[in-house]
C-alpha cells in the first residue's frame, strides 16, 4: 500500500519522554527573577553586536514597542513601532530585536527619502520567553531604545500554515491593504504589503522526508511612491510566513506604490499598484 | 525493615491523594461496550493531570480498542484501570485520533500492552514536528506530575478517502481519516452495533473549539458527517461523554459560521492581525467555556488561513 511506510509493529515511546530528558518546571508566571541578570547580560552583548559600542538612551515616550504580552501564535505575532511625533523627522533607521530568537535581529528599516518610520508594523516569530527590543537610531546618530517582554514559545519550529507545496504555488504573490485608502495632500494614511513566501526558518520539519526545511527567506525589501524610495526593510528567519509589513504612506495621491523584495536564494519578486482613490 | 514499608505506604496514599485531587471521572458506559472517561473543561494542570479531554474504550468479544490514551502518563494509567475494572479482555488497538496532547500523551500508560497504534496517515508527521515541543509544554503546566509522558508512535495509517475496519470480534469500528479540520489529521471511529460516532475534536461542546487545521474544512466534514445515516449518538473530543447527533453540532456550526464571516470582513475592511481577535466573532464565543483562553487564537489562526486565499 503506497500510503503505509514501513513501521514498528509494537507500541515504540516517541522521543525520550519527558522522564529521561530531565525536565525542569519553568516558572510560568511573570519575567522569572532569575533569569533577570542573564538576559539583561544577552541584551548588552546583542547590542554591542549590533551597533558596536555607541551609547544607548532609555527612548522614553519618543519610541513606543507594541507586542501582546502572551502570543496567540508564536509563529505570527504582531509587533507594533510608533515613534512620537517629535522623534520621527530625525530618525533614519528602526531595528527590532528577538533577543532569544536564534537569528535575534528580526528586521531593520530604513527610511528612504519619501518616507517616514512613524509607525510600523509586521508580524514574527518567537522562539522562546524573550524581550524584544526596538532600538531607533536618528540622523545624528543617537541610540534610542525601548523593550518589552512577550510569553511565546516554539515559534521558529512551528510548522507552515498550510503545505510547502501551496506555500511555492503562490511564492512571490503580494498584497497591499489601504485601510483608509490612498493618501491625501498632507494626509498620511497606514498601509500594509505582504509577500506571499514561506520564510522557513530552517528549524521547521519537512512532512514528507522529516528532515529540516532548508532556511529560505526574505532578506530586503524596498518600497517607493512616486519614484522616491519610501523605506527600505533588512529582514531575516524571525520574520513570519508571507511576510506582512505596515507603514504609513503620505504623498499625493495617484501615484505608483512599488514594493520589490529579493530573497536568499537571490529571488526577485516585484508588484506595483496605482493608488487611486475610490469613486 | 519499617522505613521502607512506611516509605511504600505513603507513596500508595500519595497516588490515591492524586487521583482524588484530580476530580478522576469514572468511565461512563454511553452504549453497550462503549465507554467514554469524560474530561474537565479546564487547562491542563498538576492537579487534573492533563485529564481535560474525553477518552476511552471500546470492548468486543475478543479485544480491546483504546481510543485516545490520555493526556499524560497518569491519565493513562487511570484510563487503564477502568479498562481493566470493565474487561478481562487484552487490549489489541490503540487509536490516536489526533496529535493533540490532551489526547495522546498518555500513551507511554499503554507503552507495554503490544497493541497497534493506529492514525491518520499526517499523524507521523505532526507527531515528529510537535511531541517535543508538547512534552515541554506538559512540564510547565504539570510540573513533576508530567514525567513519564509520552506519545506512542503509530503502527498503522489510515489515508483519507480509504476507511478501515477494526475488528474487536462480533463489532467492528470504521476508522476515517479525514481532510483537514479541527487539525489537518482527525480520525474518527463509527461503531455500527451501537450506532455511536466517535468524533474526538472535530465535536467540541460546551467548551470553545480549538482551530488548528482549516476553518472552511471543518465546517465541510461536519456537513458530511451530519448527512451520515444510522448515527443515535456522537462522542465529542471535550463535553459530555455523549451527545444527539447532529443536533449537538449546532453551537459549534454556528460559531465556526461565525468566525469564518466575520474573520472575511475583517480581512476585507483593512483590520490587521493584531486587532482581530477583539473584534471578530466577540458575540459567538462568549457562551463558550474558556473562549478568553482560545478564542483569539482561533481568530489569527483564520485569519492567518483566509487572507492568502
Ligand atoms: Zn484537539
Amino acid at each position: 500500500m503506497p500510503h503505509r511506510p514501513s513501521l514498528p509493529r509494537r507500541p515504540v515511546l516517541l522521543g525520550a519522554g519527558l522522564a529521561a530528558t530531565g525536565f525542569r518546571p519553568v516558572l510560568a508566571q511573570g519575567i522569572e527573577s532569575a533569569e533577570a541578570p542573564r538576559r539583561t547580560e544577552r541584551w548588552r552583548d546583542l547590542r554591542e553586536a549590533i551597533f558596536g559600542s555607541r551609547r544607548a538612551e532609555p527612548a522614553g515616550e519618543a519610541l513606543i514597542l507594541t507586542a501582546p504580552a502572551r502570543a496567540l501564535d508564536a509563529a505570527a505575532v504582531p509587533i507594533a513601532i510608533a515613534l512620537s511625533a517629535e522623534a520621527a523627522p530625525a530618525v533614519r533607521a528602526v531595528t527590532l530585536v528577538i533577543d532569544e530568537n536564534p537569528a535575534p535581529v528580526a528586521a531593520r528599516f530604513e527610511a528612504g527619502p519619501g518616507g517616514d518610520l512613524r509607525t510600523l508594523s509586521t508580524r514574527v516569530r518567537v522562539d522562546a520567553y524573550t524581550f524584544l527590543h526596538a532600538v531607533a537610531e536618528t540622523a545624528d546618530g543617537r541610540l534610542l531604545e525601548t523593550a518589552q517582554f512577550i510569553k511565546a514559545a516554539g515559534g521558529c519550529s512551528a510548522p507552515l500554515g498550510g503545505t510547502l507545496e501551496a506555500a511555492r504555488q503562490r511564492l512571490g504573490r503580494m498584497r497591499l491593504v489601504l485601510p483608509e485608502g490612498p493618501p491625501g495632500p498632507g494626509r498620511a494614511v497606514p498601509v500594509q504589503v505582504a509577500v506571499s513566501h514561506p520564510n522557513t526558518s530552517g528549524m521547521q520539519i519537512d512532512q514528507l522526508t522529516r528532515l529540516s526545511i532548508p532556511a529560505e527567506f526574505l532578506r530586503a525589501l524596498r518600497i517607493s511612491y512616486r519614484g522616491a524610495e519610501v523605506m527600505r526593510i533588512e529582514t531575516d528567519i524571525s520574520i513570519a510566513e508571507n511576510p506582512t509589513f505596515g507603514f504609513a504612506l503620505q504623498g499625493e495621491p495617484g501615484g505608483e506604490l512599488r514594493v520589490e523584495a529579493l530573497d536568499n536564494r537571490d529571488r526577485r519578486f516585484e508588484a506595483a499598484w496605482m493608488l487611486v482613490p475610490a469613486g | 525493615m519499617s522505613a521502607p514499608r512506611r516509605a511504600i505506604l505513603l507513596a500508595g496514599l500519595g497516588a490515591l491523594a492524586a487521583g482524588a485531587a484530580s476530580g478522576a471521572a469514572s468511565a461512563v458506559e454511553v452504549a453497550p461496550g462503549l465507554f467514554v472517561l469524560p474530561g474537565l473543561h479546564e487547562e491542563a494542570s498538576a492537579d487534573n493531570l492533563d485529564a481535560i479531554g474525553n477518552v476511552g474504550f471500546v470492548v468486543g468479544r475478543e479485544a480491546v480498542a483504546v481510543v485516545d490514551p490520555g493526556g499524560s502518563l497518569a491519565h493513562g494509567q487511570h484510563l487503564r484501570r477502568a479498562i481493566a475494572a470493565a474487561t478481562p479482555l487484552p487490549i489489541r488497538h490503540i487509536v490516536l485520533t489526533h496529535v493533540h496532547p490532551d489526547h495522546v500523551m498518555g500513551g507511554a500508560a499503554f507503552a507495554d500492552c503490544g497493541a497497534e497504534v493506529i492514525g491518520h496517515a499526517r499523524l507521523p508527521e505532526a507527531l515528529a514536528q510537535r511531541h517535543e515541543f508538547y512534552g515541554a509544554m506538559l512540564a510547565r503546566e504539570m510540573g513533576a506530575a508530567a514525567a513519564g509522558s509520552a506519545a506512542l508512535a503509530p503502527t498503522r495509517l489510515v489515508a483519507p478517502g480509504q476507511d478501515e475496519m477494526l475488528e474487536l470480534g462480533g463489532r467492528a469500528l470504521r476508522l476515517t481519516a479525514h481532510p483537514p479540520a479541527h487539525t489537518d489529521h482527525d480520525l474518527s471511529l463509527f461503531d455500527a452495533a451501537t450506532g455511536t460516532l466517535w468524533l474526538s475534536d472535530l465535536l467540541f461542546v460546551e467548551r470553545i473549539p480549538s482551530l488548528d487545521g482549516s476553518l472552511p474544512g471543518w465546517r465541510r466534514v461536519l456537513e458530511g458527517l451530519a448527512r451520515w445515516p444510522g448515527v443515535m449518538r456522537a462522542v465529542p473530543g471535550h463535553g459530555p461523554p455523549a451527545v444527539d447527533w447532529p443536533a449537538a453540532a449546532a453551537p459549534l456550526a454556528r460559531y465556526l459560521d461565525a468566525l469564518e464571516r466575520e474573520t472575511r470582513a475583517a480581512i476585507a475592511t483593512g483590520i490587521g492581525l493584531a486587532e482581530a481577535p477583539a473584534r471578530v466573532a466577540t458575540a459567538e464565543a462568549a457562551g463558550w467555556r474558556l473562549a478568553e483562553a482560545y478564542h483569539g487564537r482561533n481568530v489569527t489562526a483564520a485569519y492567518r488561513e483566509l487572507e492568502w486565499e
